[in-house]
């Protein structure tokens, strides 16, 4: 960071201050009442180190603590990692492969319990041992974690994690160094638990936190219940802040038509869902001061399996590139208040994003127009016309819409395509495994924290590439030796030059996208619609809506 | 009388498990069904995977599988979800019948009654405008679907005049336990009783109509007009007493059907947690633990319903009983 941005965000702090020495009072009034959250069905079990639900993740935020947390702020303030139940964030030493946090005192958990530097250990390693599902994916690179994963009920981590009560510290040690550590510690996944916590999934039991609010009772057929944490005092405003309402809860089980209907009538404050299309008007018209729109850092993709003809042939992926109307997308996806058109990976506004689109009438840096001709002569070149390809995709209205456009498409290209919606249970895993022989789907990519490998690495890396299995989310099975050897080498820069590998990741970003895995549809926004008694609405670009900060009274 | 209802009683044990094994054999059946990566979560370690695999006994052989699940589910019953993990099942099911039960004792009362006027005065003015009439009024009861129609009553109930007078005191969709508040009950399932009812009250109506109109030609009912009785004796003592007969029958196997988890669609519209309602949820999650679970129930009660009917048979026609 410059120094004048050091700066500009010292006067930016400053008169807030000023501003939150006026409105404290006010805000303290704000205080009190229940939020009255809805959503569909329930997330699943509700281990804050098991569950990877984005609706849980979102309420977590507010009721457990890691050793860093993602700043709780509107916008991409909420990118930065600051300490939490660490007293700093720690600068690596040992070549990066060693991080010692020292634990603030004080802190305790929803049951009273003090948090100590054993409760770190122990919960580092309970990561391994309730089979988390990033467990191999984020965690793999501390020391002993080889071992953990093979056999998670013995997991010790040792010579990987270990405790100086005295020193009141804990030190983490690598195989490697990770420049995406921080990241991965501000997770829920590597939440802080009391020791004695289960060592299997706790599952609908609630387990004890130290944020501002604790989960009071679970049942997932009808509701969730977070109450303030009585043991909660304000560390850092940033990593931990107090909230507003009393009580949170989350009930389960109306349709999303009847949770809009609910939310007009203020019978309830939000829901999780993505309205339907016929209910976006009134939202826009007569709800408009209580909708939300943000736009996320995600993307939607159909992967092509790299793999399988027609698609084993560059010029076919990169024909199917062409001819994608993405403004008819766009248009699918309920207009460009919505979405916006997009070719590349990584989405606008991430790191390493530099405007790229080749696939388009005057290729540069943004797409204008499809050039059906193009795609017609690169089809034609392949040799592959008059194929059969088969768009799977999920059976809710979009995702069935978006792949029926593929075909279309695809038909119109040469190709002779057909469209297979499935359950949108089913389908995820389904694509993802190679014996099922999907050719072409119809994905969504959300980042987990804000770094370029969350794609480019994880989408399209060799090692996430795994045949015949379930869990293999490269699902089109791209693998480029250059390219894979290009990320570990942005991999390895980015720790001790972010701004050098964000440029790598841009270049990396360039070649993926002329290689075509996929074809990137659109980048989609998000829609919060709340009730009108909702105040002090902030969203996270991180976890979006910040649940406790707005207040109901 | 003994014998016929053990051998009801093993037919009964066979039924539910040929269900129980088709639909778990159904389940695995499913191209891309394996729970294992579900539970994993995504992108998960091929380690973890393997882990989960183990953990929950999916990499053993299916009849062992199988034979796991239902000791689990009937001998320690201690089975739990896949999706809710650590949510156990067989209480899930316990909380969600009173909700059934509930929703589907009330709209069979207004059923039963309705069908029941509109059969007889369809069948008293046989053949004028008011027999035409209410037979439409039938039919077209029936040919709404019941999510259309729960749909409607919420767009009416909820959105389009909920703050007017005529339904402001409809309160949130959703189920009140009638422990709780007896009249809060009352309120928050009428309009899924009215929705529920309507397709029966329209088949009910033009059963009973039929039968009553084959009973005035018999010769009982003859005999009673030569005895001078009055025609309204006549058509409520004598016509629909037995005219009933296959209006209980129906009615016995359509109330098993509902209270099994049949009134799926009327509690999903109406965001009531019951059987039917958890049905839903579990196949969409494919959650099988908790798929079995609702379908043995289910199937319980069709079964028991068929053999409380055919056992009202065999009491009054015995040679049912010797078939």
């Amino acid at each position: 960071m410059s120094r004048v941005g050091k700066f500009a965000i010292l006067g930016a702090l400053v008169v807030l201050a000023v501003s939150a020495g006026t409105t404290g009072a006010a805000r303290q009034d704000h205080r009190g009442g229940t939020l009255k959250l809805l959503a569909k069905a329930a997330g699943g079990t509700l281990d804050p180190q098991v569950n990877y639900t984005l609706q849980y993740w979102q309420l977590y935020q507010a009721a457990y603590d890691g050793l860093l947390a993602f700043t709780k702020a509107g916008g991409e303030a909420a990118f930065t990692v600051v300490p939490d139940l660490a007293e700093s964030l720690p600068q690596p030493t040992n070549g990066g492969k060693t991080w010692v946090f020292k634990l603030r005192k004080g802190i305790k958990f929803s049951n009273g319990q003090p948090v100590t530097v054993n409760d770190v250990v122990a919960s580092l390693r309970r990561i391994f041992k309730v089979k988390s599902p990033t467990s191999g994916g984020f965690y793999s690179g501390i020391v002993g974690a080889k071992a953990c994963l093979a056999k998670p009920a013995g997991c010790t981590l040792k010579g990987g994690v270990s405790a100086d009560a005295k020193k009141n510290t804990v030190t983490i040690n690598l195989v490697a160094p990770d420049p995406e550590l921080k990241y991965k510690l501000a997770v829920p996944h590597a939440t802080i638990l009391p020791a004695n916590s289960p060592t299997s999934d706790a599952g609908t039991k609630p387990l004890p936190g130290t944020g501002a609010y604790y989960f009071a009772s679970y049942n997932p057929n009808k509701q969730l219940v977070m109450k303030r944490n009585p043991y909660f005092k304000q560390w850092s405003k940033a990593a931990q802040p107090a909230g507003y309402p009393d009580q949170i809860t989350q009930s389960f089980g109306l349709t999303v038509e009847a949770q809009i209907t609910a939310i007009e009538n203020g019978q309830a404050d939000w829901t999780l869902e993505a309205p339907p299309a016929d209910r976006l008007n009134e939202m826009g018209t007569k709800y408009a001061s209580q909708t939300h729109v943000e736009t996320l850092t995600a993307f939607w993709y159909a992967p092509m399996n790299t793999n399988l003809a027609p698609f084993n042939n560059v010029k076919a992926r990169q024909a199917v590139n062409f001819a994608i109307d993405r403004n008819a997308l766009v248009k699918i996806f309920g207009g460009p208040k919505l979405a916006a058109p997009s070719c590349q990976v990584l989405p606008p506004g991430f790191p390493g994003h530099v405007d790229y689109c080749p696939y388009t009438k005057n290729p540069g840096a943004t797409w204008s127009a499809p050039d059906v001709a193009k795609a017609k002569q690169l089809v034609k070149a392949s040799g592959t016309a008059g194929q059969k390809v088969a768009v799977v995709s999920q059976d809710d209205e979009v995702n069935k819409a978006v792949a029926v456009y593929l075909q279309s498409v695809l038909n119109q290209i040469g190709y002779k395509a057909s469209v297979k919606p499935m359950s949108a249970n089913l389908f995820f895993t389904y694509a993802q495994n190679t014996k099922n022989k999907v050719q072409i789907n119809v994905q969504q990519w959300y980042q987990d924290y804000p770094a370029a490998s969350d794609f480019l690495n994880i989408l399209f890396g060799c090692d996430s590439f795994h045949p015949g299995s379930d869990s293999s989310i490269n699902i089109a099975g791209f693998c480029d030796k250059k390219i894979d050897a290009q990320m570990k080498h942005a991999l390895r820069t980015a720790l001790e030059d972010e701004p050098a590998a964000n440029k790598e990741w841009a270049k990396i970003d360039k070649q993926v996208t002329d290689a075509a895995p996929m074809a990137t549809l659109f980048t989609p926004k998000h829609i919060d619609f709340v009730s009108k008694r909702v105040g002090n609405f902030t969203f996270s670009k991180q976890f979006y809506w910040l649940v406790s900060q707005s207040w109901v009274q | 009388m003994l014998r016929f209802l053990g051998r009801r009683l093993v037919a009964m044990v066979f039924v539910l498990f040929s269900i129980s094994v088709l639909s778990f054999l159904i389940f695995f059946a499913t191209p891309g069904v394996d729970p294992a990566s579900r539970i994993a979560g995504r992108n998960a370690d091929q380690a973890t995977l393997r882990a989960v695999r183990k953990d929950f006994g999916l990499d053993r052989p299916l009849p062992v599988q199988y034979g796991l699940m239902m000791k689990k589910l009937f001998i320690t019953r201690d089975l739990t979800s896949f999706v809710n993990r650590g949510a156990k099942v067989i209480p899930q099911v316990t909380e969600a019948a009173p909700v059934t039960l509930s929703l589907v004792l009330g709209a069979a009362v207004i059923w039963v009654v309705f069908s029941i006027g509109m059969g007889l005065v369809a069948a008293v003015f046989r053949g004028t405008p008011v027999d035409a009439a209410v037979m439409i009024v039938g039919l077209i009861g029936i040919s709404m679907p019941v999510f259309w129609l729960g749909e409607v009553v919420n767009l009416l109930t909820q959105s389009r005049f909920h703050d007017t007078f005529l339904f402001s005191w409809v309160p949130p969709l959703g189920y009140t336990p009638f422990t709780q508040s007896p009249f809060g009950w009352f309120k928050s399932l009428i309009f899924p009783w009215l929705t529920l009812s309507v397709l029966y009250i329209g088949i009910y109506a033009r059963v009973l109509r039929s039968a009553l109109v084959d009973a005035q030609e018999e010769d009982y009912v003859r005999t009673a007009r030569a005895k001078g009785l009055t025609e309204r004796r006549v058509m409520l003592r004598h016509a629909l007493r037995t005219s009933l007969v296959a209006f209980v029958s129906l009615f016995g196997l359509d109330f098993g059907a509902l209270v099994g988890g049949g009134a799926l669609l009327t509690e999903v519209v109406f965001g009531l947690h019951g059987v039917g309602k958890l049905t839903f949820d579990s196949l969409q999650n494919l959650d099988l633990p908790v798929i079995l679970a609702t379908v043995m129930y289910a199937a319980f009660f069709i079964v028991l319903a068929n053999a409380l009917v055919d056992l009202v048979y065999a009491l009054l026609d015995p040679r049912v009983r010797h078939a």
